[in-house]
């Protein structure tokens, strides 16, 4: 079905303004993004428990929480790069994806097992992550591949969208379960696995796991020719932009802390500023999608990260008032749905399409780390010159990203269409 | 993909609903409870007068019921609607926190001489610490604030303390807004975290609490009226105000690990002695008078003298979070 609409797609004339029906997505990407949906609202029931349930039922000290969540820490981007190897070398996409999400499930159903060890629920966790790590880079390769080259932005706009929905109705499920059963932390666990096993059961039974543009012939991968990817200059370019762009990006976890220094809200309402930011990236993650595809992706990614600087803005006010820190919010979900997204599009659309997950994988890990880098430079700075000064830094820094990615992506562009 | 595909999809999905939901109406019969109604034991031969929460020895983990411990009796004890993981009370006004009935959230309630609920609010974390001050004006609590997982930006846990006026459970302010000052330069930190609020016991508007950040736990001397923390010394977790306002009992911490050893500092020299306990104890001390602590460990109520000199004695069994209750109050 998606490969008479792809094609029909592809035979529209190439014209600046499209008619909206060619930006349609394959089935293949809206199944993948219930897929995605499902384990995010399996994930995150639990996610939002497990901080009280540990301490609440096991008693565990609080401080036993920060190790737990640092336990998966380095090992994602590892496996995030060979799982995207892996699933080229093989034309496996699928297989691995559904090992991926397979692991979490089974993870899910270890905690209403045996739950009740603090180490056990560590392992439990990391395994989790490590599902996630497995699957990221394959099932955006099937995304990629199952979309044409003009509407990829699209195609993980709508999956972004389905995805962040299910963050967002994930905690909703977990409090409507405990609201009904009180304290029965074991009920949540229970309806996460079902989440968790429909979700996969979606990606075995929908998806189709050669879509059009999946390569199906030649030999097998090697090693050395993904690596390749590194010297060929329509991904090289790509990658380097992506890294000084993901260097210069504060995460939202750090503006949320540096908001909260700023405005004299109640503690109760810190919850909602997630919620807030996590409409607003759903909301748009289509209709920016459909923009990135129609008018290029390059100038969206590039608007997207400079929606940061209105967060960084913010920072540096000496106050802000309620209607100031929506403002603040709804530039964070934008640039959420304007960046990462739209980055995995160009992306797919530079890559080889026997390449597709290898290529993603290391973007992935090239765009963690720098992500990782920024957030320990910038508490670094924070605790040297002050949260205003590292600021200052860090809007100067993307500045300076966003001058030199400008022309890295638009000579990224050139050579994927003319090499 | 086959119509086959889909009818086993869509059987799943009924399946799942079905499962869930009978699993869900099950444990909606048979919820958990998250208080008990054991009660405490006064133990040893103390005059003291003192406000507690039960412990249950079977499951710490439940919510108690307050309890008022006086001349080696319990003489009063509050009702089902007020349970609590930590309490506090201080002229007629009183602060009781804990796990909420849905297990799920935390609430902090203010509360009246007779042990009666007056506000509700709901807190951010667990609780940690409660303090009131001695003119019932302000109540402070500490809560742990775990990790945030969305979108994977995972944060180590930490700490929000935050202040209330007691009339009408309103939130006033918040540590983590202070101007923290270190040797007369602004200071500040991402990972800054603030916890135990210990009020002035003769002007509200002035406390003492602890400032952590890396390696450090800094005593932080801080005024409401002008939002600013002074930093004053290193290595004070969890302080609290003698009744005379002149020595802080707090918590030393043995360097590299989370025991700690039960100090006592003079406010005006800043220099410190040990006490008899030598087990870890993890509370927020209270003074029983001028010269004694009392402070909770395991699932007693024990104390010591402050000077360093004598023993440990046992107080009150199945109890935690002891409060003085001053002799002129009403209860």
């Amino acid at each position: 079905m998606y490969q008479v609409e792809a094609s029909k797609a592809l035979l529209k004339p190439r014209l600046w303004f499209r008619r909206p029906e060619s930006l349609r997505v394959s089935r293949n990407v809206i199944m993948l993004g219930f897929t995605s949906m499902l384990t995010d609202i399996s994930s995150e029931m639990v996610a939002t428990i497990l901080p009280i349930y540990l301490v609440f039922s096991l008693g565990a000290s609080p401080l036993a929480l920060g190790a737990i969540d640092g336990t998966y820490g380095g090992a994602a981007a590892v496996v995030q790069v060979l799982a995207g190897f892996t699933s080229d070398r093989f034309r496996r996409h699928k297989q691995v994806a559904e090992a991926g999400y397979g692991i979490s499930a089974v993870g899910k159903m270890a905690l209403v097992a045996a739950g009740n060890s603090i180490g056990g629920i560590g392992a439990i966790v990391a395994f989790d992550r490590i599902g996630k790590g497995i699957r990221t880079a394959p099932r955006d390769a099937l995304i990629s591949l199952s979309s044409t080259k003009d509407n990829l932005a699209t195609s993980f706009g709508v999956h972004r969208a389905l995805d962040s929905a299910g963050a967002f109705l994930g905690p909703l499920a977990a409090f409507g379960i405990l609201l009904a059963a009180p304290a029965r932390f074991d009920a949540v666990f229970f309806v996460s696995t079902l989440f968790a096993f429909l979700g996969l059961a979606v990606l075995v039974l929908t998806v189709h796991g050669k879509p059009w543009r999946a390569p199906r012939e030649g030999k097998p991968l090697s090693l050395r020719k993904a690596f390749g990817l590194v010297k060929d200059p329509r991904f090289a370019l790509l990658l380097a932009a992506a890294g000084v762009l993901s260097l210069t990006s504060v995460s939202d976890a750090l503006i949320y802390v540096g908001l909260q220094r700023k405005i004299d809200f109640d503690p109760a309402v810190f919850p909602l500023l997630y919620v807030v930011t996590a409409v607003a990236f759903m909301a748009l993650a289509i209709p920016v999608g459909r923009l990135a595809d129609r008018i290029g992706r390059v100038p969206v990614l590039l608007t997207g990260f400079a929606l940061l600087f209105v967060c960084y803005g913010a920072l540096m006010l000496n106050s802000l008032n309620y209607v100031g820190l929506v403002l603040v919010l709804l530039a964070l979900g934008a640039y959420f749905a304007c960046s990462e997204g739209v980055l995995t599009a160009i992306a797919g659309a530079a890559l080889p399409d026997d390449l597709q997950a290898s290529g993603i994988g290391m973007l992935i890990t090239v765009v963690s780390v720098g992500n990782l880098v920024s957030s320990i430079a910038f508490g670094a700075l924070w605790v040297t010159v002050g949260l205003q000064h590292a600021v200052i830094v860090f809007a100067i820094g993307l500045a300076v990203a966003l001058a030199v990615a400008a022309p890295l992506l638009v000579r990224s562009q050139r050579s994927a269409l003319h090499g | 993909m086959g119509s086959r595909n889909t009818k086993i999809l869509i059987a799943l999905i009924a399946l799942c609903v079905v499962g869930g939901g009978a699993y869900i109406a099950v444990a909606a019969l048979s919820p958990n409870e998250t208080s008990t109604n054991a009660a405490p034991v006064a133990a040893g031969d103390s005059d003291a007068r003192v406000m507690v929460r039960a412990v249950d020895p079977e499951d710490t983990r439940l919510n108690g019921r307050v309890f008022v411990v006086e001349d080696g009796k319990v003489t009063t004890r509050s009702g089902k609607d007020l349970t609590c993981e930590r309490v506090y009370y201080a002229a007629g006004k009183g602060l009781c926190l804990g796990v909420a009935s849905s297990g799920v959230e935390y609430t902090g309630t203010t509360f009246n001489s007779k042990l009666q609920p007056q506000h509700t609010f709901t807190l951010t974390g667990l609780p940690s610490r409660a303090r009131v001050s001695a003119d019932g004006k302000y109540g402070a609590m500490t809560v742990f604030v775990a990790g945030d997982s969305y979108r994977g930006a995972s944060a180590a846990f930490s700490t929000r303390t935050f202040m209330i006026e007691m009339a009408s459970g309103k939130t006033i302010g918040q540590l983590e807004q202070y101007e923290v000052i270190k040797e007369g330069e602004p200071f500040e930190a991402v990972d800054f975290n603030f916890w135990g609020i210990t009020f002035d016991p003769t002007d509200s508007n002035r406390f003492y609490a602890t400032l952590g950040t890396g390696t450090h736990h800094y005593l932080v001397e801080g005024e409401i009226s002008t939002q600013k923390l002074t930093v004053l010394r290193d290595g004070v977790e969890c302080p609290s105000l003698s009744p005379d306002g002149k020595q802080i009992a707090f918590k030393s911490r043995i360097e590299g690990t989370d025991s700690w050893r039960l100090k006592v500092l003079d406010v005006a020299t800043l220099k410190d002695h040990p006490v008899a306990e030598k087990r870890s104890i993890d509370d927020q001390v209270e003074w029983l008078d001028d010269h004694t602590l009392v402070y909770s460990n395991g699932t007693n109520v024990y104390a010591v003298p402050a000077d360093g000199s004598g023993q440990v004695q046992l107080l009150i069994k199945d109890a935690s979070s002891p409060v003085r209750i001053e002799a002129g109050e009403e209860l």
